[in-house]
């Protein structure tokens, strides 16, 4: 028999494989899921429920680019982000902006753990490192 | 002419200011030098991984959720949460001659305080073995200096040979006494002018040793003079257990080197049982699941992808290893030692009870091998020494069969007193290798019966009397021994008249 931890570990992602249709996380399925928890409530709800909400925050993080920028940001410009990021990730992204002025200049993009990096602050960092 | 340059610089901007991809992790959780990290998704396997302040991962475990590595350097400033970056480069070290003489560690930084190492070129950690179209078969002898070794177990270069035995034996002698040797060739013939002349250079691994063991490593070394042809790396008990797995490898990089520039290399790896201790730990922090003597189940890949390294290539040059593995009361058959024995082409064993009745070097000659060395053996060695470890089997029988009975036919009791001598002529003290053709010279004589009359007791003294006569007054005939290697009938005829001078002038 597997350790509690790992059994969490499975059916969280059992749960999480319900929770996507057609490649994107459903807000319908996630209510179900979280009400189906509820109600079988037992002594491993808690660590299920938190490697359930990583695993949706990592699959919600693939599908939303996160544009820090220093400065103003152009709305053309954030659609253009997202229309990029849909085409090199074959699945619908959104652009969300966040300012954060330590970039000085330029922006940087997450999205999932991917980062593209355009900012005089990650230049400035990487001259830094190669000298 | 302006607007040409406008254009250019443009482009240029364009470059400049494209976005750099990276892809990110952040630390889940850190302990005994392992980092779990979520994220990393695009990492590859033995990737570099960035952390911050410096501190560089490699990636070894590759799950779905997370990613295990274990980390390098100072740990101390790392916490969970930071992020950490890949870095699409596979763990490589500076490896070239500008690291001969020098102490570093499993990531070719200057340890020794002698400042910085000005390498050309770096190699991956981590490569895989020449295959086997571009090998050749082992044909020229790497001699260790060693009477008993070059003359029965022959190593040759590209050659793995195994040492093996219980903790305090010799293991370590034999090794460091074989990079002295090399040293001694290497000015002998560098000095010679010979455009044939192949120098050997020496990397030592030090894996999981005391520091006191590897600084007297070190000054043995640098009082024979044998820094200058030797590099070594040190990963010492004290280094976190991912230096100790990396360090050989890391050595064997600086190996590969010396091999794909047409140059001969030896490697001692020092030692493989401390190495596979160091890659058990590692493993069960990361939760590998664990086999037999709770290794993890590819330990048998981590040895043979280590040693398949070494080869001697077609139109380049070889790596020799002597992999050292220390055994628990003599028991081959421990997992790692049947493991090494069975990737290696023979081994040097050594006995704890020889090397207690003072028979040091305290070899085995029943249960040492070397596959493929007597094809690189000269021909000298093999006139005069080719029956000896026959010789020396019989020698073990009879002796064991005299204490029995006590009236002995005089062709045993002369088997026996022959025996006897040889035993005390393959003794030898650490750090004095013997060159060949002064082996050869000895062998010769005892083969001749030249220190049959002496009492077996004062063979050593007398053996060491004939090699300071030997080097002192036949220093021509020496070197015709070891320009020719094989004696014809004039050098036969030479040796015998210096052996019957020497005789004649013997008191002792
Ligand atoms: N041929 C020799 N003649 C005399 N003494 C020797 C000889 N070889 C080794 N010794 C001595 O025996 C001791 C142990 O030798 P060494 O360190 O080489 O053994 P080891 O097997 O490597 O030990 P360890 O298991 O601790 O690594 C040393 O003090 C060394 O000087
Ligand atoms: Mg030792």
């Amino acid at each position: 028999m597997a350790a509690p931890a790992k059994q969490a570990q499975l059916l969280a992602r059992q749960l999480f494989k319900l929770s996507v249709v057609d490649g994107t996380v459903s807000a319908d399925r996630v209510a179900g899921v979280l009400a189906y928890v509820e109600k079988h409530a037992s002594a491993q709800s808690l660590l299920v429920l938190k490697a359930y909400r990583r695993l949706v925050a990592t699959e919600l993080a693939k599908s939303e680019a996160r544009v820090e920028h220093a400065g103003a940001i152009s709305s053309s410009a954030l659609a253009a982000i997202a229309a990029t990021m849909t085409k090199t990730y074959r699945r619908p992204v959104t652009a969300v902006a966040r300012a954060n002025p330590a970039l000085l200049a330029g922006v940087r993009v997450h999205v999932g753990d991917d980062v593209y990096e355009s900012s005089v602050s990650g230049q400035l960092a990487a001259l830094a490192a190669s000298v | 002419m302006s607007t040409v340059l406008d254009q250019i610089e443009q482009q240029i901007a364009k470059l400049s200011t494209k976005a750099v991809k990276k892809n990110t992790g952040n630390i889940r959780t850190l302990a005994d030098g392992v980092a779990k990290i979520d994220g990393l998704s695009d990492v590859m396997y033995n990737e570099m991984v960035a952390f911050p302040g410096g501190a560089i991962g490699i990636a070894l475990n590759l799950e779905e959720s997370e990613v295990g590595c274990v980390i390098l350097g100072d740990i101390s400033k790392l916490k969970e949460g930071d992020e950490v970056t890949t870095t699409g480069k596979l763990l490589s070290v500076p490896v070239g001659k500008a690291l001969l003489g020098r102490a570093v560690d499993a990531l070719g930084n200057p340890v020794d305080g002698k400042g910085p190492i000005d390498a050309k070129e770096f190699y991956p950690v981590e490569r895989i073995a020449p295959g086997i179209i571009v090998r050749k078969s082992v044909s020229q002898p790497l001699f260790t200096g060693i009477m008993a070794i070059d003359s029965m177990i022959p190593i040759g270069r590209g050659q793995r040979e195994l040492i093996i035995g219980d903790r305090g034996t010799g293991k370590t002698t034999i090794a460091i006494d074989t990079i002295i040797n090399q040293a001694k060739i290497n000015k002998v013939g560098l000095a010679s002018g010979d455009p044939k002349f192949r120098p050997v250079y020496s990397i030592y691994v030090a894996i999981g040793q005391k520091n006191s063991n590897i600084v007297r490593t070190i000054a043995a070394l640098e009082a024979a003079g044998a820094l200058e042809f030797t590099i070594l790396v040190c990963a010492s008990a004290a280094d976190n257990p991912a230096n100790q797995y990396l360090a050989p490898y890391s050595g064997a990089a600086m190996g590969e080197w010396f091999m794909e520039n047409g140059q001969d290399a030896l490697i001692v790896y020092d030692d493989l049982s401390k190495h596979a201790v160091a890659y058990r730990q590692i493993s069960l922090i990361l939760k590998r699941p664990s086999g037999r003597e709770a290794y993890p189940g590819d330990v048998f890949y981590l040895h043979s992808r280590l040693l398949e390294r070494s080869a001697r290539l077609d139109g380049k040059g070889s790596l020799t290893a002597l992999p050292i593995i220390e055994t628990l009361a003599g028991d081959v058959s421990a997992y790692i030692p049947t493991n090494v024995i069975s990737i290696t082409d023979g081994q040097i064993f050594l006995e704890t009870d020889l090397f207690n009745q003072g028979i040091r070097p305290a070899v085995s000659v029943g249960l040492s091998v070397s596959r493929v060395g007597s094809a690189a053996q000269i021909k000298a060695t093999k006139q005069v020494g080719g029956k000896l470890k026959g010789e020396l089997a019989q020698f073990r029988e009879l002796a064991a069969f005299a204490q029995f009975g006590s009236d002995l036919d005089a062709k045993t009791k002369s088997q026996l007193e022959r025996g006897a001598r040889i035993v005390e002529l393959f003794k030898q003290p650490a750090f004095s290798p013997l060159p060949i053709e002064l082996q050869v010279s000895i062998l010769f004589a005892m083969q001749k019966g030249f220190f049959d009359p002496i009492d077996a007791k004062k063979v050593v003294p007398a053996a060491a009397a004939m090699k300071d006569f030997f080097t002192t007054r036949k220093d021509a005939l020496l070197t015709e021994i070891r320009t020719k290697a094989a004696l014809d009938k004039d050098i036969e005829a030479k040796l015998q008249a210096a052996c019957d001078e020497w005789k004649s002038g013997y008191t002792g």
